[in-house]
């Protein structure tokens, strides 16, 4: 009997990111002291049989979509490629713990002499698992409590329930998330929420109670999402000094939205990137599958980012966005947009730009931010190809503007700051900004601003 | 905002004059209102007249969220949002306009308890036959008071506030009355009343009150207002110096006030008449 020999991969080009996990299989390829070693060099193979060892609730029928590429291999190569596939499409599906793929000749009376047997061994995930975690948001930070019921009915389907307990709100929300089997980016997914939120710059409480169901699915390169979101939405003032203009918005209103997205991302990471672009395009409906609120509005975000000199990155981000009221109906302050603060304008306030009534920010109809940063290494690069390499220094320049369709000219600021990546899932800003060109009534933050969020102009 | 600087504002607030632009908000009048926000709405309005105090009405379909208390009316004078009939006497008299100056220390008390039988027994009268009667809660209450809002909503928040009362009812141990017991107490209550006000136009003799603008809001309201059945307003109806002491008031401060001022119809918020 034979085994697959590592030596037979050493003139193959097998090495590259795409790769690198080839390694760990390799590993579990151990020879086995067989009185008749052969070593096999790129033959053509036929690969008879794939098993499948390890499996409990999982049902079958979902694997083999995840695994047929390994019957079309037809050389060595081959097989060693298209398993290292099925084994990363096996640990995406998010149901194993560990997949490890050991290749074999094939056994039995029907074997060929170039025929292989492909063996998974996987190890599933616990029926239940719970999580805790801290979470930092935009601005904001909480604790997380959650429970995950990976691979409830055996075909990857997921249940997740979240209970957040947080600085500024506390919700929970349940979803429940269902992969077309054989197309993990085609899903289904279904939640239902409960946020609560303040907003101290409108002085402003809102509770979202709320059903939503989305599909998502890839189309060539682009990304899209097909969503439809009910909300109970219960606002109220913070205070009772709140403006009168908030407090006029106050009580219940029912939300029933159509919403599509559209995403195009090569960014090599969404933290911090070095190359690549990102364009998002959303629209939301809402009013015409009941409810009370009646509006049609549009958003956008495109960042494009280039590698120079040094190790420097030049990024530039353009985001926009418009409102429709449809009816008589004006817009409710829940679903205006908000500018301003460390993850969008820099040097103003958080959302402080815009429309106010005694000090409370009304949000906008419509608006508009620019952002060109030049990231570079720290100067003369202490901690390179360490510590160090988490910093970047960061100069920028940001414009934006947010009105109700008929504002004027719109603030501006200039700064310079440094970034520190927060391994990848967030990021914090120390920044040092010069305010421009300011309107009256937005709320400027001039000289040391600091931010913490995700998603960044 | 601190104690000291609340203070210091409303003792700004007091210095200020009366604005032309105030204004009071209740429920849509048309299809929203109830009888209990109809009735302490009117209530008030009928004390600011009484106070010669001018204020315009806004319906709004979330006046209820908008008030900072959670209760109808409240008024918007200035800066300033002040909701309910007793907040609302001290405000003005803050401001300098107040109906019980003339009176003496036990007349203010009697006038204090007697304010406190009537919000007691006939505002929770009138809550008992809004939300735990349910024939009147089904056909009346519920459809009308969540009429702004879309399905489910509303479904969800009328039931949320049925609950609500029928929950404080249980707290003050009126949950296991029946009605006949509720028109007894109303009955009760309209005697007690009708025996206090005797033969004088008011409950304190010549000036009317804030004890007189809360009588004429509850027993108006009823005495206007279709129910499921007419007992209510029929208890009331066997006291006819309380008919009397209301007709009196519509006329005074109502039609008189209206037929005086130009702008007549934007003050126009009592909806219909005694005759």
């Amino acid at each position: 009997m034979g085994t697959v020999h590592a030596r037979s991969l050493d003139p193959l080009p097998m090495q590259g990111p795409e790769l690198g996990v080839q390694a760990d299989d390799l590993d579990l390829v151990e020879p086995e002291h067989e009185p008749q070693q052969e070593v096999l060099e790129n033959k053509d193979v036929v690969v008879q049989h794939v098993h499948i060892d390890g499996l409990g609730r999982t049902k079958e029928d979902v694997l083999t979509y995840e695994i047929a590429d390994v019957f079309r291999a037809k050389n060595l190569i081959d097989v060693m490629k298209k398993s290292h596939d099925a084994r990363q499409k096996l640990l995406r599906l998010g149901i194993f713990r560990q997949v490890e793929v050991v290749i074999d000749t094939a056994e039995g009376e029907d074997a060929l002499p170039n025929g292989l047997d492909v063996t998974f061994e996987v190890k599933e995930l616990r029926r239940m698992t719970g999580s805790y975690n801290t979470m930092v948001g935009n601005n904001e930070g909480s604790m997380v409590l959650g429970l995950k019921l990976p691979n409830v009915f055996g075909r990857a389907e997921k249940l997740t329930f979240q209970f957040s307990y947080g600085t500024k709100e506390t919700s929970y929300g349940l979803s429940f998330f269902k992969p077309q089997p054989g197309h993990f980016e085609r899903n289904f997914s279904i939640n239902l929420y409960k946020v609560t939120g303040q907003f101290p710059w409108s002085s402003l409480r809102e509770t979202d109670r709320g059903i939503s169901t989305e599909i998502s699915f890839p189309i060539w390169k682009t990304n899209h999402t097909l969503k439809w979101e009910g909300v109970w939405r219960e606002l109220g003032c913070l205070a009772r000094t709140a403006s009168f203009a908030v407090r006029e918005e106050s009580g219940h209103s029912l939300k029933s939205s159509l919403s599509h997205a559209m995403v195009i991302d090569t960014r090599n990471s969404p933290i911090l990137p070095k190359r690549g672009a990102l364009l998002k395009i959303n629209q939301e409906l809402a009013g015409y599958t009941g409810g009370d609120a009646s509006f049609l509005k549009e958003d956008f975000e495109i960042q494009l980012n280039r590698r120079l000199l040094w190790d420097s990155v030049l990024s530039a981000s353009l985001w926009g966005g418009m409102l429709l009221a449809i009816g008589d109906k004006p817009t409710s302050i829940a679903d205006r947009f908000y500018l301003g603060g460390p993850t969008s304008v820099r040097g103003f306030s958080m959302y402080s730009i815009g429309p106010q009534s005694e000090g409370d920010y009304l949000g906008g109809e419509a608006y508009w931010a620019g952002g060109l940063h030049l990231y570079t290494p720290l100067p003369f690069r202490p901690g390179r190809g360490g510590f160090g390499d988490l910093f970047r220094t960061h100069f920028f320049l940001n414009a934006g503007n947010l009105c109700n369709l008929n504002y004027g000219e719109g603030p501006r600021a200039h700064l310079t700051g440094i970034v520190l990546r927060l391994g990848n899932i967030a990021r914090l800003e120390l920044n040092y900004c010069i305010p421009m060109g300011v309107q009256s009534g937005d709320r400027i933050c001039d000289g040391v601003q600091f931010g913490a969020g995700i998603r960044f102009l | 905002m601190s104690l000291a600087a609340e203070a210091f504002v409303s003792q700004m607030a007091a210095a200020e004059p009366w604005p032309e632009n105030a204004t009071l908000y209740q429920p849509l009048r048309e299809h929203q209102i109830l009888l209990s926000d109809c009735a302490s709405s009117l209530a008030v309005q009928a004390y600011l007249r009484m106070c010669n105090l001018p204020v315009r009405v806004s319906c709004r379909a979330n006046a209820e969220y908008m008030s900072p208390s959670g209760k109808v009316p409240f008024i918007h004078v200035g800066n300033q949002v002040v909701s309910e009939l007793g907040p609302i006497v001290q405000f003005t008299k803050a401001k300098g306009h107040s109906l019980s100056d003339g009176l003496d220390d036990v007349q203010r008390a009697e006038m204090k308890a007697y304010m406190e039988l009537v919000n007691n027994m006939l505002l929770t009268a009138e809550l008992y036959i809004q939300w735990c009667d349910d024939t009147t809660s089904s056909e009346i209450s519920r459809p009308r008071y969540s009429s702004p809002y879309s399905w489910p909503l509303n479904h969800i928040l009328a039931y949320q506030k049925q609950w609500e009362v029928r929950r404080k009812m249980n707290a003050i141990g009126w949950a296991g009355k029946s009605l006949e017991q509720v028109y007894e107490d109303v009955s009760q209550c309209c005697q007690a009343l009708s025996q206090r006000l005797g033969t004088q136009p008011y409950f304190f003799n010549k000036q009317p009150t804030e004890l007189d603008a809360l009588v004429f809001g509850h027993l108006f309201t009823i005495l206007t207002t279709r129910l499921t059945s007419d007992e209510l307003s029929e208890k009331i109806k066997s006291y006819s110096n309380l008919l009397s002491f209301c007709r009196r008031i519509e006329q005074t401060y109502f039609e008189e006030q209206d037929r005086d001022s130009q702008s007549g119809a934007s003050h126009h918020s009592k909806g219909p008449s005694l005759i």
